[in-house]
């Protein structure tokens, strides 16, 4: 099953790197309002994945006859704020993090640093994750803020 | 506007949006998993940092499909720039060159500072432009819309002010 993920994450990749969204220019050109191939991207991808899922959920089990579990996402604090942080770090790197390491795969050298910052990024966070809890009003430990 | 990668049209939008809601749909079907990218940093992290956060059980479960599909990334970037045999290891950052214009150790300091906002804001927000711009918007959920206008808003105004202002 590794290889199956594998697989997936070099069709998301591919589909990534030539569709705009992994390129610096297109992310600009998004947040300036002088391009609308990435909003088409995401609101074509929204779109036909609500309808998807709302047919997996009708059926209610995977291919293989697992029931379909979807851990769904806390509301907190931390949403609005992190989601703030994340745009500011998306505008300059020009990358989000799927994109990251399809940067470094194209041979984009510069990603490698936005890599190891996100890293630190996400390392720093969880270090810190109690000291934050009471003023994000985040979830317990075990919950998190949501995966994905 | 040609890639920064092969210098070729990007695919058309609404097949790149399909590509993505099939891939999407199905990790779900098949994997029963749910799309998102960013707890693959804690994942790593999680390889050689021993804090509880990191040793949760929802991060040590999933790491067993995400890290294969974060491989999977570097390699579907790698095969996008070699298949026509051009991959070359690139400074090229397009109109951050033409408008920005720092060298190479300046963009290598700017893009470990846009890590840093990455790596903590997605990890503080509970998920990215996958777990919550594209799963969780699918599935009508309150907290991915809230961090997918936050996120949104703050790209748009971040790129605003240093095209427009700081280095117009």
């Amino acid at each position: 099953m590794t290889l199956v993920y594998v697989v997936f994450g070099a069709a998301f990749g591919f589909l990534l790197s030539r569709s705009g969204a992994a390129d610096y220019n297109y992310i600009q050109m998004m947040f300036l309002f002088e391009d609308l191939q990435l909003y088409g991207i995401i609101g074509t991808a929204v779109v036909l994945t609500s309808v998807g899922l709302w047919a997996i959920k009708r059926r209610g089990r995977t291919a293989g006859g697992e029931p379909i579990g979807i851990e769904l996402k806390p509301l907190h604090r931390g949403n609005v704020v992190g989601g703030v942080l994340f745009g500011v770090g998306w505008s300059m790197a020009g990358m989000c993090p799927g994109p990251i390491l399809v940067n470094i795969g194209e041979g984009k050298i510069y990603a490698v640093a936005a890599l190891a910052g996100a890293l630190a990024g996400a390392g720093v966070f969880g270090v810190l994750y109690h000291q934050l809890q009471g003023f994000f009003h985040l979830p317990p430990l075990g919950v998190g803020t949501g995966e994905g | 506007m040609p890639l920064i990668v092969n210098g070729m049209p990007p695919l058309h939008w609404a097949v790149a949006g399909g590509g993505i809601a099939c891939i999407t749909l199905i990790l779900l079907y098949v994997g029963n998993r749910r799309l998102g990218i960013s707890t693959g940093f804690e994942d790593v992290c999680s390889l050689v940092l021993p804090q509880a956060y990191f040793q949760r059980g929802v991060v040590r479960r999933g790491r067993a499909w995400r890290l294969p599909f974060l491989l999977g990334l570097l390699v579907g970037g790698f095969v996008s720039g070699a298949l026509d045999g051009s991959w070359a290891v690139t400074w090229d950052l397009g109109m951050f060159d033409t408008v920005i214009g720092f060298g190479p150790a300046g963009k290598l300091a700017w893009m470990f500072v846009g890590g840093l906002f990455i790596g903590f804001g997605t990890r503080l927000a509970g998920g990215c432009t996958s777990g919550h711009g594209i799963f969780g918007m699918s599935n009508f959920e309150l907290p991915s819309l809230v961090t997918t206008l936050s996120f949104m808003a703050a790209g748009v105004v971040t790129t605003q002010l240093l095209y427009r202002v700081v280095f117009a």
